[in-house]
């Protein structure tokens, strides 16, 4: 290189170059954040401030009911009745948490992000790096139809909600089978592993959410009932009773599918296997999503749901709004919509989605009461009434972070 | 004065390489280094190597490691085969007539798609299960060998060598015209050579050297690929980068450091990959 251009280099860099990277740094800084007191402000002036705002949500998208849902029913409700426009983008659980980690470490002071739909695990995670607003949910208006003293919607993964996020829908797990194929399903767990092994093939789950929440229930099972690991993680509990566990799955892991060689990534994959015909069983975290799925022409009309002997976890999901988020007037209002009766009801139509609501029926106006308590019964699940005696609350998240990391050692890598 | 000036903007394209290549790579190897010893990082708590320790003790990494290597080198050692076979035996159909642009169609297609197709055809309830189950072959599509998700990676590998033969052939043809190989091959006949001795001490040497850059970029291509091991592979093991991005956005957010380290390791080892190979090919005057 010769000595002399490099002065010359960097003057010409300096006269030109520098303006244009100033410019281009202006630029990245985005849009800034509300700027008035959220908490002491009235709902009016946080309605007015919404007013305008684009509010980007992100969540899961992999259900065309949700989707149509949120983007065909809420976007057009909240712009018309608000003026506030909903953007949705495609994101979940661990990819948003890795999204707002590099956020915050990039010391990045305003979010690209307003809300977001979350559940336990996220909500542990996104508490654990303090990237969640909050609290905010006494501020909504309609929370008051919210109970929050119910373990199953105050009490998130055994961690109160505090205010950090907002109850949306509440779900319990089912395990969902052909009733064309299989006349008796097991309802305990003996009986389910004399079925595996009776029909080679023809059972699996996926390594993922619903199928470390069907793990965990046969956990609780193993562990003595729901009380035995209720309250903050105690490895000298778990790791008895998960030895049992391990030893249960790996006694019948050689008649899985696929000789339990390989399990699905998702339960959208557990899904597929299930009407393809290759397995005879699937489940899902919500017990509204047989009549979903059956109405989408996914799931035969022969496909029954239940829950096991041993029970099943109930859990809400949620949403969150951004510590660093630039809209959050939009964001609260967008979240009040989410908890009206009427978005609710709608929400509890197994022809819209089928999620169960958050809202305590009997705190609603006599009018609104009624139209619950009417509201279309699902046609291939039990009614939720039938499977609440048997619900689960959710252990503390380092168990599920636990099963899945020792699911990875104890039952997948071992040969 | 026309020395001075080219000298300089040598001088800014150099900066400018700096900046635009070197710059960001080296920052980022720092930050992953940082990252993976605890100096950086929202959970960090100081310098630690308790994360290395720990990827380590298990494994995982190292099957990771030797999966995609195996991956890479099957693909490689296929699709240059396979795409040689086909220019060398089907010099004229590839030449004219319907073979000629049909070959060339898996180029259009995304990984993901090949991923997605080779899946259609071969998981247990696939096309090839339902064929086979209609013509009598097997009585069950559980009989369908397992070519998806499989100990082999039989899928992954399958969907490489789709995408990658039609380009093989591509520059293989280009080559045999550039480099003159028939009349080479002509040439060595004359002198007494068997058609046999023409293909194997002429032909393919000559377009496997003229090559040999391109072939250790698909090697590097393959081993780090995302989508088609992601969709295709098992849990266990992954290839590097499925590990990778399932270490960076796991549950467990203590374990983020470990996905720095093993993208640490797949950069070095992949930058003295290419370094080795621009070096040897410099000397061979292959690049």
């Amino acid at each position: 290189m010769n000595a002399a251009a490099t002065p010359d280099l960097v003057k010409r860099l300096s006269r030109r170059s520098w303006v244009a990277l100033l410019v281009l740094l202006a630029g990245c800084a985005g849009p800034k954040a509300d700027e008035f007191d959220l908490a002491a402000a009235p709902w009016a002036d946080i309605e007015a401030a919404a007013r305008g705002q684009t509010v980007n949500l992100v969540m899961w998208t992999g259900d065309p009911y949700i989707n149509a849902y949120v983007r065909g029913y809420v976007a057009p409700e909240v712009r018309d009745r608000y003026g506030v426009t909903l953007n949705v983008s495609s994101g979940q659980g661990n990819q948003l948490v890795s999204m707002l980690m590099t956020e915050q470490e990039a010391g990045k002071p305003v979010s690209e992000f307003d809300m977001m739909w979350i559940n336990g695990e996220t909500f542990y995670q996104l508490r654990q790096i303090d990237a969640l607003f909050g609290p905010f949910t006494d501020h909504l208006p309609n929370a008051r139809y919210i109970d929050f003293e119910n373990p199953f919607i105050g009490i998130d993964f055994q961690q109160r909600v505090d205010g950090y996020e907002m109850p949306w829908g509440n779900v319990q797990f089912i395990l969902i089978y052909d009733g064309a194929r299989v006349s008796e399903p097991p309802r305990d767990r003996e009986a389910l592993a004399a079925w595996v092994k009776a029909h080679p093939g023809r059972f699996t789950f996926d390594t993922s959410f619903a199928g470390m929440t069907f793990l965990k229930t046969l956990l609780i099972d193993f562990a003595g009932g729901p009380e035995a690991l209720a309250g903050p993680f105690d490895a000298a509990r778990y790791e008895p009773v998960a030895a049992k566990l391990w030893a249960y799955v790996n006694a019948i892991k050689p008649y899985f599918w696929k000789s339990g060689e390989t399990f699905p990534s998702g339960v959208a994959q557990l899904h597929r296997l299930f009407t393809s015909g290759e397995i005879d069983f699937t489940m899902s975290n919500n017990d509204g999503e047989v009549d979903n799925k059956v109405l989408q022409g996914l799931f035969p009309e022969t496909t029954r749901a239940y829950v096991p002997d041993f029970g099943s976890i109930q859990n809400s999901h949620y949403m969150g709004i951004v510590k660093t988020a630039p809209h959050k007037a939009g964001a609260l209002v967008v979240c009040n919509f989410l908890i009206s009766p009427e978005a609710q009801l709608r929400k509890l139509d197994p022809q819209v989605w089928g999620d169960g609501t958050v809202l305590d029926v009997d705190r609603l106006p006599p009018e609104w009461q009624e139209r619950f308590r009417h509201a279309p019964p699902r046609r291939f699940a039990p009614r939720r009434a039938d499977i609440e005696g048997r619900a689960l609350q959710e252990l503390a998240p380092e168990y599920m972070i636990r099963l899945y990391e020792d699911f990875r050692t104890e039952v997948i890598e071992k040969r | 004065m026309i020395r001075s000036r080219h000298n300089s903007s040598g001088a800014f394209g150099m900066a400018l390489f700096a900046l635009i290549a070197l710059l960001p790579i080296g920052f980022s190897l720092g930050y992953a280094a940082a990252y993976s010893v605890g100096l950086a990082g929202l959970l960090s708590e100081g310098f630690t190597l308790e994360h290395w320790a720990r990827l380590f003790s298990d494994g995982e990494v190292g099957r990771a490691f030797g999966l995609s290597l195996y991956v890479a080198a099957v693909t490689v050692a296929l699709s240059v085969s396979l795409a040689l076979a086909l220019l060398l035996f089907l010099r004229r159909p590839l030449k004219e007539g319907p073979l000629s642009y049909v070959i060339y169609f898996p180029l259009a297609i995304p990984a993901t798609v090949a991923a997605f197709l080779v899946f259609q055809l071969f998981s247990g309830a696939g096309y090839a299960a339902r064929w086979l189950l209609h013509f009598g072959v097997i009585d069950d599509v559980a009989q369908m060998p397992n070519l998806v998700n499989d100990p082999y990676a039989f899928g992954i590998i399958l969907a490489h060598v789709s995408l990658a033969t039609p380009f093989f052939i591509l520059l293989f043809a280009q080559l045999y015209e550039t480099e003159k190989v028939e009349a080479l091959a002509e040439t060595a006949r004359t002198l007494g050579a068997s058609r046999r001795a023409c293909l194997y001490r002429v032909a393919v040497p000559i377009l496997l050297t003229r090559s040999f850059t391109n072939v250790i970029l698909l090697f590097i291509f393959v081993f780090g690929s995302y989508e088609i091991p992601l969709l295709l592979g098992r849990q266990s093991p992954q290839m590097v980068s499925v590990l990778t991005m399932r270490k960076y956005a796991m549950f467990d957010l203590t374990q983020k450091p470990e996905a720095f380290i093993v993208a640490w390791l797949y950069t070095a080892l992949v930058l003295a990959l290419i370094g080795w190979a621009f070096r040897s090919g410099r000397a061979g005057g292959r690049v």
